[in-house]
């Protein structure tokens, strides 16, 4: 027992000699992100061409989980001492509490050189700063407000066009019900309930009420009767959904869209992987509004932050990464596998789909593009805002007042 | 008197490794998680002291107080659950059954895989568009009704179900070998006796194997107040949010939602109640009897 | 059921004859095997769907077509990121963690329980209490300080690191199985080895340990799942060299934006769970009854 013992822990000892640390010889680049899927991979695959094709090298490290695995993930690297050249982050604030502890690099100097303020919309381009610094470089911007819809499913229930207005939406949703199918296929996970029930906010409500609430952090503005009118709506949507939906993922609603079992889904771009996957084809097999009420695109997207680095070669590996982002040749290659459409308003986007198409019509003019409420708002309000808007969702007896009353409650809360 | 001083070193020496452990990982890390509980962290943990905000804030979140009602329902059924069939299916392969190592491993495997995939697969199995209520509809046993887990207040059964399934076997293991280090004699005396065998069960082996049956309870009270990714892979907290737990609170808010000041004051609030709960019966359990060590 | 019971306990060999009380122990056992093996079969007969018929939403019903894509997509060539190697990519180092971790975790435990047992050590009882309480504490809330300490130490993510957390996290309950089986056992053996004269090394190592096989099994049930199946520690603290095949798990299974393959899912978990799986069926021969009888006479 004694010998088995000590073998063991002599081979222990053999196997943890193992070598640590991020060294970079060349311009080598550990790039820390959540994207594992397929679609997800080509994606990534493109842009770290492009980077390798420019003299890098790719070190990829994926974890997937969004926000809540990889995050913490790089957070800790980079507290324990060992952290990557490169971390995804979404958009917006997230970023904000890393930058000012002084863990990030500023990019300012990188930004001039390439002129990203002419490049970007003017929401982007002040979403990516802190404090007058510019943290991070933004891949790629993500519509989050579409309503995604059947033909053949639309087609059975007789509607002939895309609904305007709520009125129309409501009457044809009423006609799918008729037509024995299922109108919304909903997802009820706390977060796409939010996505859903902002999508009408910015639809119907429209952009000013929208920023006023997200940006502002305006709690007037949640007791008007406007927002009044979009909660109502939201909770009357309760009724065309299917029995099924609590916890339902979203690639699950969006297979009943596939499958032709149910009308429309509300999701943010990246559910076209769903239906190419299926081999769907927009415009014969699928559509997309945005709207109804008022089409304003809602933006959101990926960024890439950079820890400081002491090493001086590994800093040169991150400047020629953070080029590589922002450069057309990546942007054009990422977006086209990713679903998602450049970020850079000056590429050419003639082959990307008719869903895209339309959502970059929307980014050009600003009057029409917004960013999203997890990039406007801190996390925390975000976070707690999602469990009530799921409670809502769930609750038939809360009522329209309840509902505004405790949002304003979590908005003071959380100042 | 020297041996018995070597004998007292030896001890120390023994115990060293879990000191260190016990002090470096378990005491830092609680004082820790209390300093921080009382600061402002949001994403990272900082220093800014903000004195008791994070509790005021927790004690007037909803989520926060359906998370505890429902711990507490949890796990007394789970617990409940766990034990009863895990005795029971314990003491059922110690019959010297055919196919042991079979029925053994079926019973454990639950425990062996990643319940985040099995969780979805229950999650499927409740649902009633996809699952068992709709198949029983489909074979013309429409009054079969199995659709507790999209139900505001009987979700939280289904994560018992399924808390149930996932650890019984490991409970069952235990007792197994719980039962498997009793003398083969006692059943030789028994039967002489003439006494029935579920009097044998209940009044000579249930008290044998109470050690067991502690270590047992102990393992699973230690599940419920972590449960985490039971709750997340069938239910996600909801339906909305009416099987939220406060191992996903503390979780959630830790790294997704970026507010480690509020996770750390719930996960403080969590252990002041395992300590109220805990100390009083570790005391009794092995603080009264002296019946150890003759150093 | 009941003589049929206290029967064949005590007997050395299987009954031959098919009581009633037989017949319902395994229509038991059978539908107990039935609720357990219910997922189970879900997850196998997704794995061997297409993706086209899995969207259809019958999950009971059988494969129309039958296909092991999923499985060697799974194994070897699902995307976990750039690279798109499958599960296998991290396995050899699972193993490099799971069996120094499995050894150190368990040896300390086991020798912290006897020495908890049966030798009076001041303090000995707190320390047993703190360590207990901070079993109940999640473990999420550990990683802040622990990423810490070990940066200061300078080990940081590196094989050492991941292998001291496992131990760490393994010994609260580990200890309390050691404790609790030792306190089971006869005070008499005990006595009568230390009144031979041998010291408490010598009776730990030859008396105690080959008589606490069943706990030593289960011990390594528990810990072999609980280390080959970590995830959150691994990506946190082995350091990108020594990622588990858990994270290439992870990545197949939770990716957020992309399309979910349910079919290579199911098989990847599968997969995954193969170890621990063979480590309890290989077991039963451990499971052996009477190790003290005949130890002690009267």
């Amino acid at each position: 027992m004694r010998r088995l013992l000590t073998a063991f822990l002599g081979a222990t000892a053999l196997l943890s000699i193992a070598v640590t640390g991020a060294h970079a010889d060349g311009k080598k680049a550990e790039v820390l992100h959540w994207w594992t899927s397929g679609g997800e991979s080509a994606a990534v695959g493109e842009l770290a061409n492009v980077f390798n094709a420019a003299g890098g090298q790719w070190v990829d490290t994926a974890i997937a989980g969004g926000g809540s695995t990889a995050r913490p993930v790089g957070l800790n690297r980079i507290l324990g001492g060992n952290p990557p050249s490169a971390m995804q982050f979404n958009t917006g604030t997230q970023m904000n509490d890393l930058a000012d502890q002084g863990l990030l690099r500023p990019l300012d100097d990188i930004a001039e050189q390439g002129k990203w303020k002419d490049v970007l919309t003017p929401a982007f381009y002040n979403a990516i700063q802190y404090k007058g610094h510019i943290y991070g470089a933004p891949i790629n911007d993500h519509g989050y407000n579409w309503i995604f819809y059947s033909k053949p499913v639309f087609e059975k229930a007789g509607i002939t066009e895309e609904p305007k207005t709520w009125d129309e939406m409501f009457a044809d949703l009423n006609k799918i019900k008729a037509a024995g199918l299922i109108p919304v296929a909903v997802g009820g996970q706390p977060w796409e309930l939010q996505s859903m029930f902002n999508n009408i906010l910015l639809g119907e409500g429209g952009r000013d009420i929208y920023l006023k609430i997200w940006k502002d952090q305006d709690t007037a503005a949640v007791k008007t009767d406007k927002f009044k009118h979009v909660a109502e709506i939201f909770a009357k949507l309760r009724n065309y959904q299917d029995v099924g939906s609590p916890n339902r993922d979203w690639n699950v609603a969006t297979g009943m869209l596939i499958d032709n079992k149910a009308g429309i889904q509300f999701m943010g771009d990246w559910a076209k992987g769903e239906f190419i996957h299926a081999n769907k084809v927009v415009g014969k097999d699928f559509g997309c509004i945005l709207g109804p009420g008022s089409s304003t695109f809602m933006m959101g997207g990926d960024i890439f932050v950079f820890p400081i680095l002491k090493d001086a070669v590994a800093a040169d590996a991150q400047t020629l990464l953070a080029n590589t982002i922002m450069s057309k040749d990546g942007q054009l290659a990422f977006n086209s596998k990713k679903g998602s459409i450049p970020i850079r308003l000056d590429v050419d986007t003639s082959k990307l789909d008719l869903c895209a198409q339309k959502g970059i019509e929307a980014v050009k003019d600003p009057n029409r593009s917004v960013l999203s409420y997890d990039v406007l708002a801190p996390q925390d309000i975000v976070q707690s805002n999602t469990d009530l808007i799921a409670q809502y969702w769930t609750n038939p007896s809360m009522t329209t007042d309840q509902f505004v009353q405790q949002w304003v409650q979590l908005m003071e809360q959380a100042k | 008197m020297r041996t018995a001083r070597k004998r007292q070193l030896s001890a120390y020496v023994a115990l060293f490794p879990a000191f260190v452990i016990v002090l470096f990982a378990y005491v830092a890390t609680v004082g820790w998680n209390i300093w921080i509980s009382f600061t402002d962290s949001k994403l990272l943990p900082v220093n800014t002291f903000i004195g008791t905000k994070n509790y005021e804030r927790l004690f007037n979140t909803a989520r926060w107080d359906i998370s505890v009602i429902n711990v507490v329902v949890f796990g007394v059924l789970f617990i409940a659950g766990c034990l009863v069939l895990g005795f029971l299916l314990a003491v059922a392969l110690d019959q010297r059954i055919r196919f042991e190592n079979t029925f053994r491993t079926i019973f454990l495997y639950p425990f062996a895989m990643s319940f985040i995939v099995t969780g979805l697969v229950w999650q499927w199995i409740m649902n009633p568009t996809l699952g068992l209520q709709s198949s029983a509809d489909a074979i013309g046993f429409s009054w079969f009704r199995f659709d507790w887990i999209v139900q505001n207040d009987r979700a939280i059964y289904v994560i018992v179900l399924a808390g149930i399934w996932q650890s019984s076997g490991l409970v069952m293991a235990i007792m197994l070998a719980g039962l498997r280090g009793i003398d083969r004699e006692l059943w030789k005396a028994t039967r002489i006796d003439g006494i029935p065998a579920w009097r044998v069960y209940l009044h000579i082996v249930l008290p044998i194997l109470r050690p067991t049956i502690i270590t047992a309870t102990v393992l699973l009270s230690i599940s419920v107040v972590r449960v985490y990714e039971l709750v997340l892979a069938t239910t996600g907290g909801g339906p909305g949010i009416s099987t939220e737990v406060p191992g996903k609170f503390i979780m959630d808010y830790l790294f997704g939602r970026s507010n480690i000041g509020l996770a750390t004051s719930a996960a403080t609030v969590l252990f002041i109640a395992v300590v109220i709960v805990v100390v009083p019966w570790l005391y009794a359990e092995y603080f009264r009897e002296k019946r150890r060590g003759i150093v | 059921m009941m003589s049929a019971l206290t029967n064949s306990a005590q007997r050395g060999r299987k009954p031959a004859r098919l009581s009633p009380g037989r017949v319902g122990l395994y229509c038991f056992l059978v539908v107990s095997a039935a609720f357990f093996l219910l997922p189970l079969y879900v997850m196998v007969v997704t794995s061997l769907k297409a993706m086209p018929e899995i969207r259809e939403g019958n999950i009971f019903s059988l494969p129309q077509m039958w296909t092991v894509e999923a499985w060697s997509q799974a194994w070897s060539s699902a995307c976990t990121g750039l690279d798109c190697g499958g599960i296998r990519v991290g396995f050899w180092n699972s193993v490099r963690i799971l069996l120094p971790s499995m050894v150190l975790s368990i040896f300390i435990a086991s020798m912290t329980g006897y020495a908890l047992s049966f030798w009076r050590v001041r303090g000995a009882n707190v320390l047993f209490a703190v360590l207990l309480l901070g079993a109940f504490i999640p473990y999420q809330v550990f990683i802040y300080p622990l990423v810490r300490i070990y940066a200061t130490i300078g080990i940081y993510s590196t094989l050492p690191c991941i292998i001291i957390t496992h131990t760490v996290f393994g010994l609260p309950i580990l200890t309390l199985l050691f404790r609790n089986y030792y306190g089971s056992l006869p005070e008499e053996l005990f006595r009568a080895a230390r009144v031979d004269g041998a010291g408490l090394w010598q009776i730990f190592f030859k008396l105690m340990i080959p008589m606490s096989i069943p706990m030593l099994v289960v011990a390594a049930i528990l810990q072999v799942t609980g280390i080959w199946n970590d995830f959150l520690f691994g990506v946190v603290f082995a350091g990108r060299e020594n990622l588990p095949m858990t994270v290439q798990l992870n990545n197949i299974v939770n990716s957020t934006q992309g399309e979910k393959l349910y079919n290579v899912n199911m098989a990847a978990t599968i997969l995954t769970a193969l170890v621990p799986l063979v480590v309890y069926f290989g077991s039963g021969r451990w499971f052996v009854q009477g190790i003290t009888a005949g130890a002690v006479k009267g």
